[in-house]
């Protein structure tokens, strides 16, 4: 075709060729290009928790330690406690806090970057910027995330009994979720403290365990107490299969003979 | 003067504008209510945090859908007769969006940070690149409908200069339609993306989503179309419309049924042997349980199967109460679809403990704020229209556009 009959269905249909490009070529481009979120140094530690089903007698200190410490409204929880299926004739319970998924799904989908990574491998949430669209509560395979539907005014129940909040309360309107007290583990260091072995670097629910079934750590640590608990015990992750890559693992309740070992001190309990 | 007040009083025109209003008013009330007290006036959950609001915004952008495939139709395949329905699509087009901007307004948790999207770029977000699409295809269709206001009488007659000057935007429609297509093709399909892509919820994970959303957005947006120009048509003089065009879409809109049917029939066949828990339960909840009559006889059978018969069948076609009730059929239908779409998800909810993969469910029914709002976004769409039909001739498709040489080819590309 020469220049001389390039006429308006010709132009047209380069016009579309080319706008479909560059909008396919701009979806398609490499994530990495992309994906940044606020700028950060890549961290040296990668937190993850392991919960340990045979320790948890589903007390639910954990919630009220949260409760307290992220100054959570009494009507919703960073961490859920779930019933499972006796083993062995024993109750047996999930407690679900956010799984800090490697691969989110809410990070993924969030239209405007208020869930996004931190280098540390925690998924956060920028209470600033949510629009409170809540279409990560949608893509949360785990139900991890509450929208405020109200303003959280009024004491906190919790407090002081089960400690003093680190955070600020989240305004009305956005959606809000575990963040491993990021807060507790950012201090810490800042001290020169291990999170997971010092308590006061350590997230306020495995603080709070009085069974000793949450622990928490540093999995680029192999010192660390997560890093022997998954080298010494099989574990598994809720709903691997979709792909999350979740940071929380779960030792399962093996045997009634193997937990009966296992009953813990019951002074707080 | 005082008797042509009271004159006034007699005209339904005066009723039907006055009960919109009182929708609106009622609704303004509502929404004033939900921006101080929050969502929790909502019936919505942490388990089903989309609700009636989000089928209203799903519904009014498909039934907008009519805009962009008939400035296509005008203004890029050439089938210039049809430029006075593509008038009409695109005016219907800017109140359906508006529509969808002002439910979300009351939707999101944080109307004053709506912005934010347009700032912060999450490119791998389906909603973020409906957002995007939907605020550039805003403007494109406010372009758009600025020659149709400057060329209205109401205006000409009162200021000329002005009308002529916003009237010479007409000669972007080319352009705008180029930019109207694209813009369309992405985000009405990526609505259903926004749906597909989640993971969590086997029944929506799925690429046809996407598809289905555009095609069945492609019959329902002309048959919006079709049926307010036709309705109009029958009720004010001041609408008059040429049945042989409206003839020529409601046609187009049969076969696409075929083809929305035919994709319709392979998602749910392929969806019904993936035995994947918490797919197989929606499908059960679809097309055997509580949305079973919404399924069939919505979905299937007002939606698809009978308008398609008719709007295939000439004679029947022909038959103005036939085709009313044909294109009634399709908007219902897929306002059914997206609403079903968007429920069946959220209500089959899945639970995590690994040895018991048993889907749970819940439910929902929105609030009474809810519909007050709802509801008068919706007179807000009619009264948009009306006044439309009214004052700037929407529906008109007897005037001979004196304009002719702004949309002649040579202005788009130098030939030489």
């Amino acid at each position: 075709m020469s220049e001389t009959t390039m006429n308006r269905r010709h132009f047209l249909k380069f016009g579309l060729a080319g706008l479909a490009t560059t909008t396919i070529s701009a979806r398609y481009l490499s994530r990495e290009a992309f994906s940044g979120g606020p700028a950060e140094e890549k961290s040296p530690h990668q937190w993850a928790m392991v919960i340990d089903q045979s320790k948890c007698a589903g007390c639910g200190y954990c919630l009220k330690a949260c409760q307290a410490h992220n100054d959570v409204a009494p009507d919703k929880s960073w961490t859920r406690l779930v019933e499972a299926e006796p083993v062995g004739g024993k109750e047996v319970f999930l407690p679900m806090p956010c799984m800090q998924c490697q691969d989110a799904p809410c990070v993924d989908i969030c239209p405007v970057k208020a869930s996004y990574h931190r280098s540390d491998g925690i998924v956060m949430m920028d209470y600033d910027r949510c629009i409170g669209c809540r279409y990560c509560e949608m893509a949360c395979p785990y139900g991890a995330r509450s929208f405020n539907w109200e303003e959280f005014t009024g004491p906190n129940p919790a407090v002081p009994a089960w400690g003093q909040p680190d955070v600020p309360r989240r305004p009305r309107g956005v959606v809000e979720k575990c963040s491993f007290c990021f807060q507790r583990i950012d201090r810490g260091l800042e001290y020169g403290l291990t999170p997971g072995v010092d308590q006061a670097a350590t997230p306020a629910c495995v603080v709070a365990c009085p069974y000793g079934a949450r622990i928490f750590g540093d999995l680029n640590d192999p010192n660390s107490p997560v890093s022997k608990a998954l080298a010494d015990h099989s574990s598994y992750r809720l709903r691997e299969d979709l792909g999350t890559e979740p940071r929380v693992y779960y030792l399962p309740v093996r045997s009634s003979e193997e937990r009966e070992e296992i009953v813990p001190c019951s002074s707080n309990a | 003067m005082f008797k042509q007040r009271i004159s006034f009083l007699r005209q339904p025109f005066f009723w039907w504008v006055a009960a919109l209003l009182t929708i609106m008013a009622i609704g303004l009330a509502a929404a004033f209510v939900i921006f101080t007290r929050g969502l929790v006036v909502t019936n919505l959950t942490d388990l089903v945090p989309w609700g009636f609001w989000i089928g209203i915004d799903l519904s009014s952008i498909a039934l907008s859908g009519g805009a962009f495939l008939l400035s296509a139709a005008v203004y890029i395949l050439g089938i210039k007769k049809l430029q006075p329905v593509a008038r009409t699509a695109v005016f219907m087009g800017l109140i359906g969006y508006s529509m969808a901007v002002l439910t979300l307004l009351l939707d999101i948790g944080r109307p004053d940070r709506f912005w934010h999207s347009l700032l912060y770029w999450n490119i791998h977000s389906p909603l973020w690149e409906v957002t995007m699409c939907v605020t550039l295809y805003l403007t494109v269709l406010a372009l758009e409908v600025t020659p149709i206001v400057g060329h209205s009488d109401w205006v000409q007659s009162r200021w000329p200069g002005l009308g002529n000057r916003l009237g010479s935007v007409h000669k972007l429609a080319p352009v705008l339609a180029i930019l109207g297509l694209g813009l369309s093709m992405l985000h009405q399909s990526s609505l259903g993306a926004t749906y597909g892509v989640l993971k969590a919820r086997p029944i929506w994970y799925r690429p046809g989503l996407a598809v289905l959303f555009i095609v069945s957005a492609m019959a329902a947006g002309p048959a919006m179309v079709v049926l307010a120009s036709t309705l109009a048509g029958k009720i004010t003089a001041r609408a008059r419309v040429d049945r042989s065009l409206l003839d020529m879409v409601a046609r187009f809109i049969g076969w696409v049924l075929v083809a929305y049917l035919y994709l319709r029939f392979w998602d749910a066949l392929s969806m019904s042997y993936t035995y994947e828990p918490g797919r197989s339960e929606g499908l059960m909840y679809l097309t055997k349980g509580p949305f079973a009559l919404n399924f069939w006889i919505g979905e299937i059978a007002l939606g698809i199967v009978i308008p398609m018969v008719i709007l295939l069948n000439e004679k029947w076609r022909q038959n103005s109460r036939l085709l009313i009730t044909a294109l009634a059929f399709v908007v219902l239908g897929l306002v059914f679809y997206r609403w079903d779409t968007n429920m069946v998800g959220q209500l089959v909810v899945f639970n995590q403990i690994p040895q018991a993969l048993t889907p749970q469910y819940t439910h929902y029914r929105p609030s009474l704020i809810e519909i007050a709002a709802g509801t008068a976004v919706i007179a807000y769409g009619l009264l948009a229209f009306t006044i439309g039909v009214r004052y700037l001739g929407i529906v008109d498709h007897e005037v001979v556009e004196e304009h002719e040489d702004v949309y002649v080819p040579q202005p788009a590309v130098s030939t030489d």
